[in-house]
C-alpha cells in the first residue's frame, strides 16, 4: 500500500522551490540595490514630497498616543509631514487620548461615525492633498528613520505603493516571540518578492501610497475585512509596482493569546481567499503580472492547501502510530517501554524522505528569518522566536487555515474581532 | 528572459539538486542497512558452525558447554531484533531478508534442541521455552502485541527462552517443527514447555499459561 506521506511530497517540493526562489532573488541585483538604497536627505525640505500619515482608530485608547508620538519623532521636515488621527466612532477613551495632540501643528483629528477601517482611511485621505499618503495602525510604532527610508522608493514613477519592514513590538510571551519570527520572515519575503514586483499586501502598519494612484484607482474598499490587501491587489491589477524599504522598521502589537491570533489570521486568510478567488481571480496565472501572477499568488493558494493537508497527514500518522503503540504496549509495564534497551546501530535511524525534506524546509525558513533580521537591522534576541517558530508555528497555522477555508466554503462572514 | 523567470529556473535547479541529494542519502542509508544484513548473514553462518561444534562437544563431554550455549542465546536475541528491523524496513518479501530468516530459524531450532539435550544429558531442570509462531502477512492482528509482550518477558526473566518463527516461512525444518508440535494455523500460536496456546489478549492472561514459578527473576539452577 502507498504510504500516505507520499501525498506531501509535491507540497514539500514546492516549499523548497519557493524558498530557493526567495534566496536566489535576495542575491539578485534589484534586491542588492534596494538594500543599498540611501535614505532621503532631509537637509533640503523643498526637494521632498509632502507626506500625510493616517492613523485609523477604533477603541485604541491604550496605544494611540504612543503611536502618534512615534510619528512625531520621524526625521522628516515638519512642514512636509502631517499626521491625521481618525477616530472611527470609538466607545472608549480614544477621543481623550487624541485630544492631547489637538493643538499640535502637525496633527489633525477627525471624528466620525463608526464605519469600518476603510472608511476611516478614506476620511483621512479626503482631508489631505499630500503627495504621499500613508497609514499606520494605532497599535504600531515607527523608528525615526523609517519614513526617510521609504520616500526614495517613490523615485520610480511606476511605484504605486511602498511597504516597510515589520516586526513585533516588545514580544513577551511565547506566542508573541513566535509571531516576531514569522514577521521577520515576512521582512525577507517582502524584500525579495518586491524586487520582482510580487507583493499583494500593503500592511496597515506603515504602508505608503502615491496620491495620484489613489486618485486614479479610488480610495480604500471594504475588501472582505482586508482593505490593505484589496488595495494592493488593485494597484497590481492596474499595472503599478509595489516596493519595499527593508530598512524602514515598524513595530506592531501582536495578539497575545491563541484565540486572538486565530481570529486575526482567520480574517486575513479568508480575506485573501475571497479577494483572490473573487474580484482578483484574473491575476492568478496572468503572464502580464509576471512573478505575482505566475508564482506568488499560485504558491500562496497552494500553501493554504498544503498547510491543511500536511497537518492532517501528520495528525493522521501520529494518531495511527499512537493507537498502534498503545495497543502493542498495553499491559506491559511502562518502565519497560520507556527504558533504553540496546539499540541496533546508527543505520537504524529512520531515514525517511519526508522527514529529511521537512527538516530542509524548516532549516531554510529559520535561515531566512535570520537573514530578515540582519537585512532590516531589527534589534532584539531572536532565539526564543526561532524556537517557538520551530515547535509551535506548524501546530497553530493549520487551525486558522481550516477555520478560514471552512468560513469561505460555507459563506460564513464574521465580525472584525470575531 | 525576465529576472523572475531566470530566478525561478535557478531555484528549480537548486530544488532538484537538493531533493536528489536527499533521495541519494536515503538510498545510501538503506544500502548501509543491506550491508549490515550481510554482516548478520556472516554472523549467522559462524553461529551455525558454532552450534555444530557444540553438538559434537556435547557428545564428547555433556554438561561442559552450558555457558557457551547461554552466550549464543543472547546473541541470537540481538540478531533477532536486528533482523526484525531489517524486515520492517526492506519488506518481508525481500529475498535477502527471507534467506536470513531461513538461517535464523534453523539456528533457533538447533538452539532449542541443544538446550533440551543439555538438560537431558546433565539431568537438570530444563529452562522454560516458548516457541512463538507469528505471521506478518496481515492475518495476525495480535502478533505485534504478542511479540512485544514476549520481548518484555524475555528481558525480565533471563531464564526464559523464546524462539520466534514466521509461520509462513517456506522452510522444511520449520514445517517439521510445526508438524511435530501439532501447531494449528491460528496465530499467534505458542508452545510453552510443550503446551499449545492460541491467541493473545493481554500480558496478564498470557502469564497464566506459564508453569507455576516459571516466571521468576532468579536464574534457575541448571
Amino acid at each position: 500500500m502507498m504510504s500516505p506521506e507520499v501525498l506531501a511530497y509535491p507540497f514539500l517540493f514546492i516549499a523548497i522551490f519557493f524558498e530557493s526562489f526567495i534566496l536566489v532573488t535576495l542575491l539578485s541585483k534589484p534586491a542588492r540595490e534596494a538594500r543599498g538604497r540611501a535614505a532621503a536627505d532631509t537637509s533640503d525640505a523643498s526637494a521632498l514630497p509632502s507626506v500625510a500619515v493616517i492613523v485609523p482608530c477604533w477603541n485604541e485608547a491604550a496605544t494611540v498616543a504612543a503611536t502618534c508620538e512615534s510619528l512625531l519623532a520621524l526625521k522628516y521636515p515638519r512642514e512636509k509631514l502631517k499626521i491625521i488621527l481618525v477616530d472611527d466612532g470609538s466607545t472608549d477613551a480614544t477621543p481623550e487620548a487624541m485630544a492631547r495632540f489637538a493643538e499640535h501643528s502637525q496633527v489633525s483629528i477627525i471624528r466620525k461615525e463608526n464605519g469600518g477601517k476603510h472608511t476611516a482611511l478614506n476620511a483621512g485621505i479626503a482631508a489631505t492633498r499630500a503627495e504621499i499618503v500613508g497609514c499606520l495602525d494605532a497599535d504600531s510604532f515607527v523608528e525615526p528613520d523609517a519614513l526617510r527610508e521609504m520616500v526614495p522608493c517613490f523615485a520610480n514613477a511606476r511605484v504605486g505603493a511602498v511597504t516597510a519592514a515589520m516586526s513585533v513590538h516588545r514580544p513577551k510571551n511565547v506566542l508573541e516571540h513566535m509571531q516576531n519570527a514569522e514577521y521577520i520572515f515576512g521582512i525577507t519575503f517582502r524584500h525579495a518578492i518586491a524586487s520582482v514586483n510580487g507583493l499583494y499586501v500593503t500592511p496597515g502598519p506603515f504602508s505608503f501610497y502615491r496620491r495620484e494612484v489613489i486618485d486614479t484607482l479610488g480610495g480604500f474598499r471594504y475588501g472582505h475585512q482586508t482593505e490593505d490587501m484589496e488595495m494592493a491587489l488593485r494597484i497590481q491589477q492596474a499595472g503599478y509596482t509595489i516596493e519595499n524599504a527593508p530598512h524602514a522598521r515598524v513595530y506592531t502589537k501582536a495578539p497575545r493569546s491563541i484565540l486572538a491570533l486565530l481570529k486575526q489570521r482567520t480574517r486575513w486568510t479568508s480575506g485573501f481567499l475571497r479577494n483572490i478567488l473573487g474580484e482578483y481571480r484574473g491575476l492568478i496565472g496572468a503572464r502580464r503580472h509576471g512573478a505575482l501572477g505566475l508564482l506568488v499568488l499560485p504558491t500562496a493558494l497552494v500553501a493554504i492547501g498544503s498547510g491543511i493537508l500536511i497537518f492532517s497527514l501528520t495528525l493522521f500518522m501520529l494518531v495511527r502510530n499512537a493507537t498502534a503503540a498503545f495497543e502493542t504496549y498495553a499491559g506491559v509495564p511502562l518502565s519497560y517501554t520507556l527504558s533504553l534497551r540496546e539499540g541496533a546501530g546508527w543505520s537504524h535511524f529512520p531515514a525517511s524522505f519526508y522527514l529529511i525534506l521537512g527538516i530542509a524546509v524548516l532549516f531554510v525558513s529559520l535561515s531566512l528569518i535570520t537573514v530578515g533580521k540582519r537585512i532590516s537591522r531589527t534589534p532584539g534576541n531572536l532565539a526564543l522566536g526561532l524556537i517557538s517558530y520551530t515547535f509551535l508555528y506548524g501546530l497553530i497555522v493549520p487551525l486558522w487555515l481550516l477555520r478560514a477555508t471552512t468560513d469561505v466554503s460555507l459563506g460564513k462572514r464574521r465580525n472584525w474581532r470575531e | 528572459m525576465s529576472l523572475a523567470a531566470r530566478n525561478a529556473l535557478i531555484a528549480l535547479g537548486i530544488t532538484i539538486a537538493l531533493v536528489g541529494t536527499v533521495a541519494l542519502t536515503v538510498k545510501y542509508l538503506n544500502r548501509s542497512l543491506i550491508a549490515e544484513l550481510g554482516a548478520i548473514e556472516d554472523q549467522l553462518s559462524i553461529d551455525m558452525l558454532s552450534l555444530e561444534t557444540q553438538f559434537s562437544l556435547l557428545e564428547a563431554a555433556p554438561c561442559d558447554s552450558v555457558a557457551s550455549s547461554a552466550t549464543l542465546t543472547s546473541e541470537l536475541e540481538n540478531m533477532g531484533s536486528r533482523l526484525s528491523y531489517a524486515e520492517e524496513q526492506l519488506g518481508s518479501d525481500n529475498p535477502q531478508v527471507i534467506r536470513l530468516k531461513d538461517t535464523y530459524s534453523l539456528l533457533e531450532i538447533r538452539d532449542y534442541l541443544i538446550t533440551a539435550r543439555l538438560a537431558d544429558a546433565c539431568g537438570t531442570k530444563p529452562p522454560v521455552t516458548v516457541l512463538y509462531f507469528y505471521s506478518n502477512a496481515g492475518d495476525c492482528a495480535d502478533c505485534d502485541k504478542a511479540g512485544y509482550a514476549l520481548s518484555y518477558l524475555r528481558d525480565t526473566y533471563p531464564a526464559l527462552r523464546v524462539y520466534s518463527f514466521d509461520y509462513n516461512l517456506d522452510l522444511g525444518a520449520l514445517k517439521t517443527l510445526i508438524a511435530v508440535n501439532d501447531v494449528r494455523d491460528s496465530l499467534p500460536a505458542f508452545v510453552i514447555n510443550g503446551k499449545r496456546v492460541y491467541g493473545f489478549s493481554s500480558l496478564s492472561d498470557f502469564e497464566k499459561q506459564f508453569p507455576k514459578g516459571a516466571l521468576s527473576t532468579s536464574t534457575p539452577k541448571l
